[in-house]
C-alpha cells in the first residue's frame, strides 16, 4: 500500500510545520522519516495518519485520496511516542480494542489477540495492566494493538525515543524482523540517523519542513544532494570550502594536498582521530583505521597534506567550520554543535 | 522527595500547640455534638430523628440530591472537556462563572435566584407563574439553589485529571476506528473516573449540607423544608434542643462518611487533592 | 458538540448568570426606558438609580454590618494563614501516632453543614455553656465559628507546596550559618507565600459570605450583625432591593480587598527574598 503526498503543506501560526512535500512512499517497505528536531517529521506522520489536516495538498493511500478522511476510516496503525496505552485495560483488552470497535465476533477477536501477542512475544503478560509493563513491553503492546486491525500502513512516531540504549538496540532489530515477517508498509519517524540507516529500506530526510532528499540509505550516504544531508547523515568536516566526511580525508605528504599541522592524535577504539590545523588557522580532523594510521607514521607537530579521497561525497560548504557559528534571522550568532561536532545548518 | 522529619524533641512544642488548637477548635464542638444528642439516651435520640417532619425533611434532601448530583456531574464533565481540551472565545468567562458559587455568599445566591425567579417582582417569575411554574418557594427553587451552590465541584476535580491524562489515548483510539461517543465512554471516562467520583462526593456533601441559599428560596413552608432547614426550625420555632441536635448528628454522620470516602479516593488516585476552591 | 455547548451556556445562565445579573440590576436600580415606539436597542436608555444604591449602603446598619464582615473576615483569614502554616508543617514534617486522624479532622469543617456548626456553637458557647464559656451575642463568638469553618483552606493550600520542598535549600542555608527562624523566613516562607495567599483568599471569601454557622450565636444584636445576616433580615423584611444593594457593595469591596492583599503579598514576598 503505497503512500502518495502531493504538495502537502501544514502551517502552525507563522512557522511552517511541513511545506510543499511531494513524494511517494513505496509499498511494503520500511521508510524512515529523518531530520533534526522541528523539521516536521511528526507533523508529516500525523498528516499521513489523519490526526492533522493539511492546509494544502493531497494525501493518497494505495491510490485512494484520503485527505479528507477521518483517521478512523483510513485503516492505519499508529504507534505514539509514549505508547498511549489504555491504562485501565489489560494488555489483551488493549490489543483487542480496534477489533471490538469493528464489531468482530468474540471468538475471532480472541484468536487474533492471541496471534498478535505471540507475534510480539507478550503472551504471558496478556492479563497485566500497562502500569506493570516496562517501556519495551509497552512498545510491543502498542505494535500488537496497531497491527491487530490489519492496517494497510503502519506509522511509528519515535518508537525508540523513550527507551534506554540496550532496549533500543534490541527493539530495532526486532522491528526489522517484524517488518520482514509482516510486510506492511511502515513509516517510522526518528531523529537518530544511525537507527534509520540500520533498519530502513528508504530514507526521507526533512529539513525545516521541506524534503531534503529521498532514497535508500546507501544512495543518501554516498550521494548526498546537499550539504545538509551530508552533514546530517554522518560526521562531517570542511576542507577547501567543501563539506566532507572525516573518513574521506586522506593524509598525504605536505606537497600533495592542503598543508596542515597535526595537533592531536586520539584513539577511539579501533579508529584513530587525527586533529589538524590548516595554515589559515582552521581546525579539523580526519578519521582512519589503526592500520592506516600506523602506515602513515606521523605524529603531533608533523606537517602533512590533506586531500579528499577521489570519488568521495562532498558538497560545497556554506557555513564556517566545525563549531559552525551561523547567524539566525535576527543577526545574533547561534551555535549548534552536536555530540560529534557536526554543524547543523539553520 | 520531602524533607526528613525533624527530630521529635524540636517538634514537640509546635506539635503540642497545633494539636491543642485543633482539639479545642474542632474536637470540642464535634464531641459536644454527639454527647449532647445522646445525653438523654438513645431512645430519645431515635424518637427525635424519626419524627414525621424529620423523615420527610431528610427525604426531601435526598430527592433534591438525586436530581442535583447527576445534573452537575454531567455539566461538570462537559465543561471540563471544553476547558481542558479546546481553545475558544469566552473560555476565561466560563471558568469564572464556575467560581461564582465559591466566592459568593449562599445568602446572596439565594437572593439572586429570588430576584430572578420569584413569582412577584422578579425578572422571570411573573412570566413563569403565568405558565404555572413556581420556580421559587417550591422544591424546584430548592433544587435550583442547590444546583447553583454545588456547581463547581465536579469540574474542579476533573480538570486536573483530564489535563494530566492528556489526549494521546483518545488519539490512539481514534486511529483504531473509535468514534467520539465510543472514545468518551471507553477511554475518557474510565481515565477520569476517580476525579469524577471525588467531585460527585463533594457535590453530594454540599447539596445535603446547604443552608443559607435554601433558607432564602424556601419561603418557610413544610413542603420545602430540607434537613438543614428542619434542624434550624426545631430550635428557632420549637425550642427543641434535642431534635436539633439529633438532626445535626444525622447530617454530621453523613459528613464523616463523606470524609472517609474522600480520603479513600485520594489514596487511590494521587492526583486528587482536597479541592476546596 | 455545539448543541452541548449551547445547553451548557443555557444551564449556566439559568443557574448563575441571570440571577447574578438580576441581583446587580436590582441592587443598582437599573432600569431600561424605551423612547417613543422604537423597539430597536438604540432607542433604549439605561439608567441606574445610584442614589438609591448609595443610600441603602450608607445606612448606619449597613455600614456597620459591611465593616464588621470585612474586618472580621480579614482577621480570620490572617489567623488562618499563620495557623495553616503551623498545621501544615506538623502534618508534613512531623510524625506521630494518630496523625491520620488529624488529617481527617482538618477536612471536617468543610464537609459539615454550616447549620450543624451553628447549632453546636450556640449551645457549646451559649448561656448555659458546659465549658462555662459564654460567647453568645459576642463578636468573639463569631470569630470562633468563622475560624472553625475556614480551617481547611489555608492548611490544604500550603500542605502540598510544603511537601514538595526537598529540604536542600534549607540545608544550604544552615551550612551558611542561618538559624532556624532565619532559614524559615528567608528560604521556606517565600516559596510558600503564593499558596498562603491563595488560602488567605479562599478563607476570606468563605468568611465574608458565611451565614449558617454564625446566625444562631449572633443573636439579634446590631454589633454582631454581619453583612450576610443583615442581607437575610432585609429579605425577610420584604426589602430585596436594599438587600441587593448591600450585596453588591459587599461583593465589590471583597473583590477590592482581595486584589489589595494579593498586591501586598507580592511586596512582602520580594522583601523576604532579599
Amino acid at each position: 500500500m503505497s503512500i502518495s503526498l502531493d504538495q502537502v503543506t501544514k502551517r502552525f501560526g507563522v512557522t511552517f510545520g511541513v511545506e510543499d512535500v511531494t513524494t511517494e512512499i513505496p509499498s511494503g517497505a520500511l521508510t524512515a522519516i529523518l531530520g533534526p528536531s522541528g523539521a516536521g517529521k511528526s507533523t508529516l506522520l500525523r498528516l499521513i495518519g489523519g490526526l492533522v489536516t493539511p492546509d494544502a495538498g493531497r494525501i493518497s493511500i494505495d491510490g485512494e485520496d484520503v485527505t479528507d478522511v477521518d483517521p478512523r476510516h483510513r485503516n492505519i496503525g499508529f504507534c505514539f511516542q509514549n505508547y498511549a496505552p489504555f491504562r485501565h485495560m489489560t494488555v489483551a483488552k488493549n490489543v483487542a480494542y480496534g477489533l471490538k470497535v469493528r464489531h468482530r465476533p468474540r471468538a475471532e477477536i480472541a484468536a487474533r489477540v492471541t496471534e498478535m501477542l505471540e507475534l510480539v512475544r507478550l503472551s504471558d503478560l496478556a492479563g497485566r495492566y500497562p502500569a506493570q509493563l516496562s517501556g519495551g513491553e509497552l512498545q510491543r503492546m502498542a505494535l500488537a494493538r496497531a497491527l491487530a486491525i490489519e492496517p494497510r500502513v503502519l506509522l511509528l512516531d519515535e518508537p525508540f525515543g523513550a527507551l534506554d540504549a540496550q532496549v533500543r538496540g534490541e527493539l530495532r532489530t526486532w522491528i526489522k524482523e517484524l517488518h520482514d515477517a509482516v510486510h506492511v508498509t511502515t513509516v517510522l519517524v526518528t531523529h537518530d540517523q544511525n537507527e534509520a540507516m540500520e533498519i530502513a529500506d528508504n530514507l526521507l530526510v526533512l529539513n525545516e519542513g521541506r524534503v531534503a532528499q529521498v532514497g535508500t540509505p546507501t544512495e543518501l550516504y554516498d550521494h548526498p544532494a546537499s550539504e545538509f544531508v551530508l552533514r546530517f547523515l554522518g560526521p562531517s568536516t570542511t576542507l577547501d570550502g567543501q563539506a566532507v566526511r572525516p573518513h574521506d580525508l586522506e593524509v598525504v605528504g605536505p606537497t600533495e594536498g592542503t598543508p596542515a599541522v597535526v595537533t592531536e592524535v586520539a584513539t577511539l577504539g579501533f579508529e584513530i582521530r587525527v586533529s589538524l590545523r590548516l595554515d589559515d588557522g582552521q581546525e579539523l580532523w580526519a578519521q582512519m583505521s589503526r592500520a592506516q594510521f600506523q602506515a602513515l607514521a606521523i605524529g603531533v607537530g608533523d606537517r602533512v597534506g590533506l586531500r579528499r579521497r577521489p570519488g568521495a561525497a562532498a558538497r560545497p560548504a556554506q557555513a564556517a567550520p566545525d563549531a559552525a557559528t551561523t547567524t539566525s534571522t535576527d543577526g545574533a550568532p547561534v551555535t549548534t554543535p552536536d555530540d560529534q561536532g557536526r554543524a547543523l545548518t539553520r | 522527595m520531602t524533607a526528613a522529619p525533624i527530630g521529635a524533641r524540636r517538634m514537640w512544642p509546635l506539635r503540642a500547640a497545633v494539636l491543642t488548637y485543633l482539639a479545642l477548635l474542632v474536637g470540642l464542638p464535634v464531641g459536644y455534638l454527639f454527647y449532647n444528642a445522646f445525653s438523654s439516651g438513645f431512645g430519645a435520640f431515635w424518637r427525635a430523628v424519626t419524627q414525621p417532619a424529620a423523615v420527610s425533611a431528610l427525604w426531601l434532601s435526598a430527592k433534591i440530591a438525586l436530581v442535583v448530583v447527576p445534573v452537575n456531574t454531567v455539566v461538570g464533565i462537559g465543561a471540563a472537556l471544553l476547558l481542558a481540551r479546546r481553545r475558544f472565545v469566552g473560555r476565561r468567562f466560563l471558568d469564572l462563572t464556575f467560581d461564582v458559587p465559591i466566592a459568593v455568599s449562599p445568602i446572596i445566591i439565594g437572593l439572586a435566584l429570588l430576584l430572578a425567579y420569584a413569582p412577584l417582582g422578579s425578572w422571570f417569575g411573573p412570566w413563569l407563574a403565568r405558565h404555572g411554574i413556581m420556580a421559587i418557594f417550591s422544591p424546584t427553587g430548592i433544587a435550583l439553589a442547590s444546583m447553583a451552590v454545588s456547581l463547581p465541584y465536579v469540574l474542579r476535580s476533573v480538570v486536573p485529571v483530564l489535563v494530566e491524562v492528556g489526549e494521546t489515548q483518545e488519539a490512539a483510539a481514534r486511529t483504531l476506528g473509535a468514534g467520539a461517543w465510543r472514545r468518551f465512554f471507553t477511554i475518557t471516562l474510565p481515565a477520569i473516573r476517580w476525579g469524577v467520583l471525588y467531585g460527585v462526593t463533594l457535590t453530594l456533601a454540599r447539596t445535603l449540607g446547604e443552608f443559607g441559599a435554601v433558607l432564602v428560596v424556601s419561603g418557610n413552608q413544610s413542603k420545602t423544608q430540607t434537613m438543614t432547614l428542619w434542624i434550624a426550625n426545631e430550635w428557632e420555632q420549637n425550642y427543641n434542643e434535642l431534635s436539633s441536635f439529633a438532626g445535626a448528628v444525622v447530617l454530621a454522620s453523613i459528613s464523616i462518611v463523606v470524609l472517609v470516602v474522600l480520603s479513600i479516593l485520594r489514596s487511590r488516585e494521587k492526583r486528587l487533592h482536597v479541592d476546596i476552591a | 458538540m455545539a448543541g452541548g455547548a449551547t445547553l451548557l451556556v443555557g444551564y449556566l445562565s439559568v443557574i448563575v448568570l441571570l440571577p447574578i445579573a438580576a441581583l446587580a440590576a436590582h441592587g443598582l436600580g437599573l432600569s431600561i426606558h424605551t423612547h417613543g415606539a422604537g423597539l430597536a436597542f438604540w432607542d433604549w436608555s439605561v439608567h441606574t438609580d445610584f442614589a438609591a444604591f448609595w443610600s441603602a449602603v450608607t445606612q448606619p446598619n449597613a455600614r456597620a454590618a459591611i465593616w464588621l464582615s470585612l474586618w472580621l473576615s480579614l482577621a480570620v483569614a490572617a489567623v488562618n494563614a499563620v495557623a495553616g502554616i503551623a498545621i501544615a508543617w506538623v502534618l508534613v514534617r512531623d510524625d506521630f501516632v494518630g496523625k491520620r486522624v488529624v488529617e481527617a479532622v482538618i477536612d471536617l469543617p468543610f464537609a459539615l453543614p454550616t447549620i450543624v456548626a451553628g447549632v453546636v456553637f450556640l449551645f457549646l458557647y451559649g448561656v448555659k455553656s458546659p465549658v462555662h464559656v459564654t460567647l453568645f451575642e459576642t463578636v468573639t463568638g463569631l470569630l470562633v465559628a468563622l475560624l472553625f469553618v475556614t480551617l481547611p483552606f489555608s492548611v490544604r493550600a500550603v500542605q502540598p507546596v510544603l511537601a514538595s520542598l526537598d529540604g536542600q535549600a534549607e540545608a544550604a542555608a544552615r551550612t551558611l550559618g542561618a538559624g532556624s527562624f532565619r532559614t524559615f523566613r528567608t528560604v521556606v516562607l517565600p516559596s510558600l507565600l503564593p499558596a498562603v495567599l491563595s488560602g488567605f483568599g479562599l478563607a476570606f471569601a468563605r468568611a465574608v459570605g458565611e451565614f449558617g454557622s454564625i446566625t444562631l450565636i449572633a443573636g439579634g444584636l446590631a454589633k454582631t450583625t454581619t453583612a450576610s445576616i443583615l442581607i437575610f433580615s432585609l429579605i425577610g423584611a420584604g426589602k430585596p432591593d436594599v438587600a441587593a444593594s448591600v450585596s453588591v457593595a459587599l461583593l465589590v469591596l471583597s473583590l477590592l480587598l482581595l486584589a489589595g492583599s494579593s498586591a501586598l503579598a507580592r511586596r512582602i514576598s520580594k522583601r523576604l527574598s532579599s
